[in-house]
């Protein structure tokens, strides 16, 4: 594995700085966004930073499923414990917005945590974790709409103490996300040039193989369950402060994990930019599209069944590899660059 | 009380027609059908469409089944096809997400064609005294209905020589390959049965109040539970786990409330997972 | 009855067999011995279907059989008895062989036939072939097999996990069926075992042909006595 090759400073300076070039492009494109497209349109930042918050949903998701195999089918419960958490907590109390944002993040990491914690100890598989997982998403939202004091159910929840500036659909509001986006993407890279990122390789090709040498498969999961999870609450708390109010629809099930899941296979699995392009393709489609919710759907579901059936590792990568076999023929894209998923 | 036990019962029966469908797709081939809820709601949109150019319900009942099992068959010998050429969990996974983009695909055109759509048949009379409470007539049909196929079922399964084939692949299919039971054939027999068991649920269901065009979701997720607590690939465990999660909920929903009725169905799924994986009949 | 052709097969794109050339005349017994490795099972599994062929021919009677699948090698006449068995766990002993004559329904007389070829099974016939001693099971296999009254039968490894007691009197039992007309094709390690029913074999060694000829001159063959036979 070239993760492995023991190589001197400068050189390994060097492997770093490519390792994160993608993301200080990222960056470099995000931030000059607003003023090259937006104009003053608060329609359109507001699309934007939806684009975003999915994007970090994605980063999220990525590390629970495209590393470490867990088909977390509860993104969008994930996050309503975030916003909810979140939400609630400035309602109920005078605590300020940094409180509340902690409060929801580490209630979605504990839940996260929780959640594949049982299903290590209960050794299931992709599929029955998926289930319970779904299983989680369908009694939350339930949750959410019966505790009608709480939450305000169906008629929603108005968030307290929002500052103005930081509204969705305002520059504040996306440059927020924006930088939110470009700090999971590092922490991202980060693990995957650690010890942590060679261990989910390991522990994703081969788990009897990774056990066997000395990987510890269950504490890793749980770890990369945590950290994803956080990424999710972290999102979803910030947008119930930044949007000011929030529905179970905010985070239910067909809005944001059907959405993630096309979204990101889209984009590629388990790779860094996956998340970020699959955001940024789907926030155009939807526009395009924004008049039929139900051609929508179709289009999902046929995304859906194309990608996985024709483009497993992403159609983006598709593009990269018949670039590289028409353009560059014998050339191999440099090892840090490789997806976590080879 | 009585009556909320046997509101449970009749929904209970559809419930279980449901878990049987989807548990058989399952033993076969090892795929969970996330399109089942949308194969219901094809046939109630089907029948609703025959109803509506003047037709008897029977015929639209007929034509209705038959569209959910031509459907289903057409599945089978589509999507289906990459998802056999796989094995074990893979094929699991590939064959959710398939069918996932199935169910958006029917469920979104269905949804957009025809946005009001419904299926009710109405079955007239008044209501009949079973052991002292009264039922109303169409679910009274609905039960039938549902007894009688799966009295046609159990004979199938039990008694002919097909049914056995069926069985034996489940099995070991191997096995059944060796004895001369193509088991590419008996899938989509399979499929196109449980497209049958899809439509017989819609216009049993429609007989005990509208059966609408966004149901179909519900009705998946419901299909799934009851397969998941029955053991996935075991028939009497979907019709029995069918049958105590259809009291349950009737019992659920009225001295509880709705929104924790559907908590305890859930619950009841993941329980059996981390508690009993292989279900109250499963192997 | 069955030649095999330049055969050819294995698994995930590599040739475990290679070459092979084998023939089974009506109302042989032909022995495939080879230590393990050397493709036995992976030959036995080609010629019954499971296995795709990636080279050559397998011809039963004149018909080609290179291409079926195989649900339809077992309806052609060539019966399979694996050595995982296979056989239907939840179902009963008679269960298992009536199925054993799909699409056919079980014929009577056949049924009676294999339950005096094996008297354990009539005894257990209502048990279910999950809850089967070893030797039980393959009784079952072999019987199941049969219901389907083949014309060649092919068995892989007939005395695995069997008492050395039971592997002799399964033995005993192919050789009944051979002297009731049965062609017979039998894989096996255990060399004598092999030779006292076989007229004739051929000895597999790396996925190929190494030797072949009747089970007389194998039997004296110095290879052949110094590598299965242990004897110097």
């Amino acid at each position: 594995m070239s993760e492995t090759r023991k190589a001197g400073g400068p050189q390994q300076l060097r492997r770093i700085g490519w390792a994160f070039l993608p993301i200080v492009v990222t960056a470099a494109f995000l931030a000059v966004l607003p003023p090259v497209w937006f104009g003053d349109s608060p329609y359109t930042t507001s699309l934007a930073v939806q684009a975003l918050v999915f994007a970090s949903y994605g980063v999220g998701f990525n590390l629970i499923f495209g590393s470490t195999n867990q088909l977390f089918l509860c993104v969008g419960a994930l996050a309503g414990v975030g916003g909810y958490g979140a939400g609630i907590l400035a309602n109920e109390s005078s605590l300020p917005m940094a409180a509340g944002v902690v409060v929801g993040t580490a209630s979605a990491a504990i839940v996260g945590g929780t959640l594949s914690w049982i299903a290590v100890r209960r050794s299931l598989g992709i599929i029955f974790t998926g289930i319970v997982t779904l299983v989680f998403s369908l009694g939350f939202a339930n949750l959410l709409l019966g505790q009608r004091d709480l939450t305000g159910s169906e008629t929603g929840l108005i968030v307290d103490g929002v500052p103005a500036d930081l509204a969705d659909d305002s520059v504040g509001g996306y440059y927020l996300f924006a930088g939110l986006l470009v700090a999971f993407l590092i922490v991202f890279r980060a693990l995957q040039l650690s010890h942590v990122g060679w261990a989910f390789r390991a522990l994703h090709d081969d788990e009897v193989a990774a056990e066997l040498a000395g990987v510890n498969v269950s504490r890793y999961r749980i770890y990369a369950a945590i950290v994803g999870s956080a990424m999710i609450g972290l999102t979803g708390a910030l947008l119930a402060y930044s949007a000011g109010f929030i529905s179970p629809a905010t985070y239910s099930f067909d809005r944001v994990d059907v959405r993630v899941l096309v979204m990101v296979a889209f984009g590629g699995l388990g790779t860094l930019l996956g998340p970020v392009i699959g955001a940024g393709v789907f926030a155009v489609l939807d526009e395009q599209l924004s008049a039929s919710l139900e051609l929508r759907e179709v289009l999902y579901g046929v995304f859906v069944i194309t990608i996985f059936l024709f483009f497993r590792r992403g159609v983006v990568q598709a593009f990269v590899s018949l670039f590289d076999r028409f353009v560059r023929p014998g050339r191999r894209t440099p090892p840090n660059l490789q997806s976590s998923r080879e | 009380m009585r009556a909320v036990v046997l509101d449970g019962i009749v929904l209970g029966l559809a419930f279980g027609l449901l878990g049987v469908g989807m548990t058989l797709v399952y033993g076969l081939g090892g795929v969970i059908n996330l399109a089942y809820g949308q194969i219901v709601i094809a046939a109630a949109i089907v029948a609703s469409l025959v109803i509506e150019r003047g037709e008897s319900q029977a015929v639209a009942a007929g034509v209705g089944v038959l569209a959910a099992v031509g459907l289903s068959v057409l599945l089978d010998l589509t999507l289906m096809r990459p998802v056999y050429r796989q094995h074990g969990e893979e094929r699991t996974l590939l064959g959710l997400l398939l069918t996932l983009g199935a169910a958006f695909v029917i469920g979104g055109l269905l949804a957009w064609r025809y946005p009001a759509g419904a299926l009710y048949i109405f079955v007239g009379g008044d209501p009949i005294s079973v052991i002292g409470v009264p039922m109303s007539v169409g679910s009274i049909w609905a039960s039938a209905t549902a007894l009688a196929v799966a009295a046609v079922l159990l004979v199938f399964f039990g008694a002919t020589t097909f049914g056995r084939g069926v069985r034996s692949v489940i099995q070991d299919e191997t096995g059944a390959r060796l004895v001369g039971i193509n088991p590419s054939f008996v899938r989509t027999v399979i499929f196109a049965l449980s497209g049958a068991l899809a439509g017989v649920v819609a216009i049993a269901q429609s007989m005990t109040g509208p059966l609408t065009v966004n149901a179909g979701f519900e009705l998946t997720t419901f299909a799934l539970i009851v397969t998941v607590v029955g053991g996935l690939g075991s028939v009497a465990g979907a019709f029995l786990a069918g049958l105590l999660l259809g009291v349950v909920n009737a019992l659920s929903a009225h001295y509880i409330g709705q929104y924790i009725t559907t908590i305890v169905l859930l619950g009841a799924a993941a329980l059996t997972i981390l508690i009993r994986p292989r279900g109250l009949l499963g192997r | 009855m069955l030649e095999v052709a330049g055969l050819a097969a294995g698994y995930l794109g590599e040739r475990v067999i290679d070459g092979i050339d084998v023939e089974v005349r009506t109302g042989e017994a032909v022995a495939v011995i080879g230590s393990n490795g050397a493709g036995k099972t992976t030959l036995l599994r080609a010629i019954a279907g499971l296995l795709p062929r990636m080279a050559g021919r397998v011809v039963l009677d004149g018909k080609d059989l290179t291409r079926s699948p195989a649900h339809r090698i077992s309806r052609t006449g060539i019966a399979y008895v694996p050595a995982e068995r296979h056989l239907f766990p939840a179902m009963t002993v008679k269960s298992n062989l009536v199925l054993g004559a799909y699409p056919r329904r079980a014929d009577r007389d056949t049924l009676e036939l294999v339950y005096d070829l094996f008297p354990r099974l009539r005894e257990r016939h209502r048990q279910q072939a999950g809850t089967l001693s070893g030797g039980e099971q393959q009784m079952l296999a072999v019987g199941r097999a049969l219901m389907a009254k083949p014309r060649l039968l092919m068995l892989d490894e007939p005395t695995t996990g069997l008492a050395p007691k039971i592997a002799q009197a399964a033995f005993e039992a192919l050789e009944g069926l051979k002297s009731g007309g049965m062609t017979l094709l039998i894989a096996e390690q255990q060399v004598p075992l092999a030779l006292s029913v076989a007229d004739r074999g051929y000895v597999l060694e790396n996925g190929r042909i190494r030797l072949s000829g009747t089970s007389e001159e194998l039997d004296r063959n110095p290879e052949v006595r110094r590598a299965y036979l242990g004897i110097a």
